[in-house]
């Protein structure tokens, strides 16, 4: 889970895997991503009781940023 | 309206002194924070670390390791609050999720490119990004999300 200066150097790297593509992400798509309530409520007096209610936000949402792929589905393929 | 679990008060004493040392409190001072007996402070840990948090102890031990979005050991990921650098992120992508803890302030995420090591310049307030150094920045992941707690176990 890391940075890069542009794709270029994420292909350019020595660990770079063509089979995770679609794991290079935008930084708006990232933000967005990160601006669920997943992750902005943690400051939320009742955040680990709401932790479960926030994850069908969070998983549509990271579904609709990486438009399906199965690399970010929660699940393996069937 | 929800009250507040014990896991819930945990939680937040432990990411609030985070959010103001930049440092992970010790199972002692979570119990003295709670009213509770050193040993069940211990036990109240490890369940909540238990919980889907994104967060874990070092191996065998009563010591937090890492607390999402925060790691207790220097990272590549260095994040600076109206600066100063107090705090390090536990990984690229939660670096985007620190300043939500920050309200109103800037956080400055500075960070090493992975491939070349040039330097990376991110600034956001309230979970928007003010300014990337460069732009054209991206980030990256090898680990099919589905793998993403099995990776974090085995750390």
């Amino acid at each position: 889970m890391h940075l890069f200066r542009s794709e270029e150097h994420v292909l350019h790297w020595s660990g770079y895997r063509h089979e995770a593509r679609d794991g290079l992400l935008s930084l708006a798509q990232v933000r967005t991503i990160f601006a669920t309530r997943r992750f902005s409520e943690r400051l939320s007096g009742t955040y680990v009781s709401r932790l479960a209610t926030y994850r069908g936000e969070f998983l549509a949402t990271l579904a609709a940023v990486t438009a399906g792929s199965p690399f970010w589905a929660p699940e393996p393929p069937s | 309206m929800t009250e507040p679990s014990v896991l819930d008060r945990a939680y937040h004493f432990i990411l609030r002194t985070f959010v103001e040392t930049g440092r992970a409190p010790r199972s002692e001072a979570l119990a003295a924070a709670l009213g509770l007996e050193a040993e069940a402070g211990r036990a109240l840990l490890h369940a909540l670390m238990a919980q889907d948090i994104l967060s874990w102890l070092h191996p065998g031990t009563d010591e937090i390791a890492a607390f999402a979005p925060f790691h207790t050991q220097p990272t590549p990921y260095r994040i600076s609050v109206r600066g100063e650098q107090r705090w390090f992120a536990q990984c690229g992508f939660e670096t985007l999720a620190v300043s939500w803890l920050f309200p109103g302030a800037t956080v400055t995420i500075d960070a090493p490119c992975r491939d070349c090591g040039e330097p990376l310049r991110l600034d956001m307030q309230d979970g928007r990004i003010l300014a990337a150094d460069p732009p054209e920045m991206v980030a990256f992941v090898d680990v099919p999300f589905r793998q993403w707690h099995l990776r974090q176990a085995e750390s």
